[in-house]
């Protein structure tokens, strides 16, 4: 379960504070449920799933995660690009414990992300298409209770994404999912409640449908 | 659910894996380089010394000398630079969120503190083989100054790596004042030869204490005299000071750093 209590966020500027981007977003998300986050661009969205993921800290109010939430998958963030993709593998799994069974978790990774030798190159020389292959299946490989992805499965070319789309197909009947996609039919694919960001609110629908209905009315 | 002990203590593991990997294998043999940077220094410096030393310091083996005051000098410089930069080169592991921007600067100071062990010990038996005299007369004096030397160099590290973040200029701004320091840390000279006069200006400088402290400890009384204002207690307090100032600031503009 996720809390999100009456999170208020701006970030500092060059020219001083900037504008509020969200102003008193509240809700909770139940554990087994896939959301979709839909609202115009720079409405928040990615905002709110750093803030969620933890990689961000509100303004203020308050986020509580009961369960184990990763970071925020998508463009290329979280890897480090001196490091090989199976350097960055390997710390991933080293800050989140599992270093017990990191060889099988290596390859499991090395297997889904199909890099062949470019796994130990370093990421700086990967493609975006490459590093988000990387990313996904890094993310693939720890157990999480609710997964944030930022326009993960839009990336890749058709062979890959059919690939990452059974992937999280999986992932989304396991594991909750936090989704933010331009693609509508991707978030009527995966997802059954919506959260519609707006002017810096949050509403929540229990169908996706009918947040998708209030975006559009409101473009 | 694990313990945040835990968690802090797996992340700075994995993150000193990161830091060690990319530092010994950054460009051909660096880990080579890590051991000629205080070497070359020693080389440069002796030949130079060796040609003065009959006129100051009777006594005192030239190389020696320049050695405790280089290795001082390179800790305490060191850590504060790698740690100032620890943050921007970790930027893209703040996403997990783990992984806090003090973890980063903390595990640089760390790895620091065992590469100057190790680059230290083995210059050390380098010359102890060359037929030096390396065994020091007072060795918990010795250590207890590089380690207050590392510890200035971590304070330092800390502030500098939060105003870096902050206002870069001023980070760029702060790597050049280490370049004057050298001249103005007894590094190449023993403190006694500073006039009088300017002694009380001179000892502002918490790196003399320390370099004059090791060599207090590394010579015996008959080698080697320091000068009355070298003082442990100023070094520490320094050191102290300028920790808790860096938490402090991580503390304080923890959010900032992790917003960009």
């Amino acid at each position: 379960m996720i809390i999100v209590d009456d999170v208020y966020k701006r970030y500092h500027t060059d020219l001083g504070v900037g504008k509020w981007v969200l102003q008193g977003v509240s809700f909770t998300m139940p554990q087994k449920v896939n959301v979709g986050l839909v609202g115009r661009n720079g409405a928040g969205k990615s905002t709110l799933l750093r803030l969620i993921g933890g990689v961000d800290i509100p303004t203020r109010g308050r986020i509580e995660r009961r369960c184990r939430v990763s970071w925020p998958m998508g463009f290329g963030g979280g890897l480090q690009g001196s490091l090989t993709g199976r350097q960055n593998a390997r710390f991933v799994c080293r800050i989140y414990g599992h270093e017990k069974d990191i060889q099988e978790r290596l390859a499991e990774i090395e297997d889904f992300a199909e890099l062949g030798e470019a796994y130990d190159e370093p990421v700086k020389t990967y493609s975006s298409g490459m590093k988000s292959r990387l990313q996904f299946g890094i993310s693939l490989a720890v157990d999480f209770d609710v997964y944030i992805s930022d326009e993960v499965t839009s990336t890749g070319d058709a062979a890959f994404k059919k690939k990452a789309s059974g992937a999280f197909r999986k992932l989304a009947d396991r594991a909750g999912l936090i989704m933010v996609s331009h693609g509508e039919g991707t978030l009527r694919e995966f997802c059954t409640a919506g959260i519609w960001l707006h002017e810096g609110k949050a509403h929540w629908f229990d169908k996706i449908q009918d947040a998708l209905k209030q975006y559009r009315k409101s473009l | 659910m694990r313990s945040s002990g835990n968690i802090t203590w797996t992340v700075w593991k994995a993150l000193f894996m990161r830091e060690a990997v990319a530092r010994l294998s950054a460009g051909r043999a660096a880990w080579l380089w890590i051991l000629l940077e205080p070497v070359a220094h020693l080389i440069f410096l002796t030949a130079i010394f060796e040609l003065v030393r009959q006129l100051v310091l009777p006594g005192v083996e030239g190389a020696m000398f320049i050695a405790t005051g280089v290795l001082g000098f390179l800790i305490a410089q060191n850590t504060a630079t790698r740690c100032k930069d620890a943050i921007s080169a970790n930027a893209a592991l703040l996403t997990y969120r783990q992984v806090l921007p003090i973890d980063t600067v903390l595990v640089r100071a760390a790895l620091e503190a065992a590469l100057v062990v190790i680059s230290g010990l083995v210059l050390l038996t380098g010359l102890g083989l060359l037929g030096y005299s390396v065994m020091p007369y007072d060795v918990l004096q010795v250590v207890l100054a590089v380690a207050t030397l590392w510890l200035v160099g971590v304070g330092m590290g800390l502030i500098l790596s939060v105003i870096s973040e902050m206002i870069p200029e001023l980070g760029k701004l702060s790597a050049m004042i280490f370049r004057p320091l050298y001249l103005f840390s007894a590094v190449i000279y023993p403190a006694a030869v500073v006039p009088a006069a300017y002694q009380d200006v001179f000892l502002l400088n918490p790196l003399v204490h320390g370099i004059e402290l090791i060599r207090e400890g590394y010579f015996s009384p008959y080698q080697y005299h320091t000068i009355s204002g070298v003082s442990a207690a100023y070094i520490m307090g320094f050191a102290l000071v300028t920790i808790c100032l860096g938490l402090a600031l991580h503390v304080r503009f923890v959010h900032r750093i992790v917003e960009q």
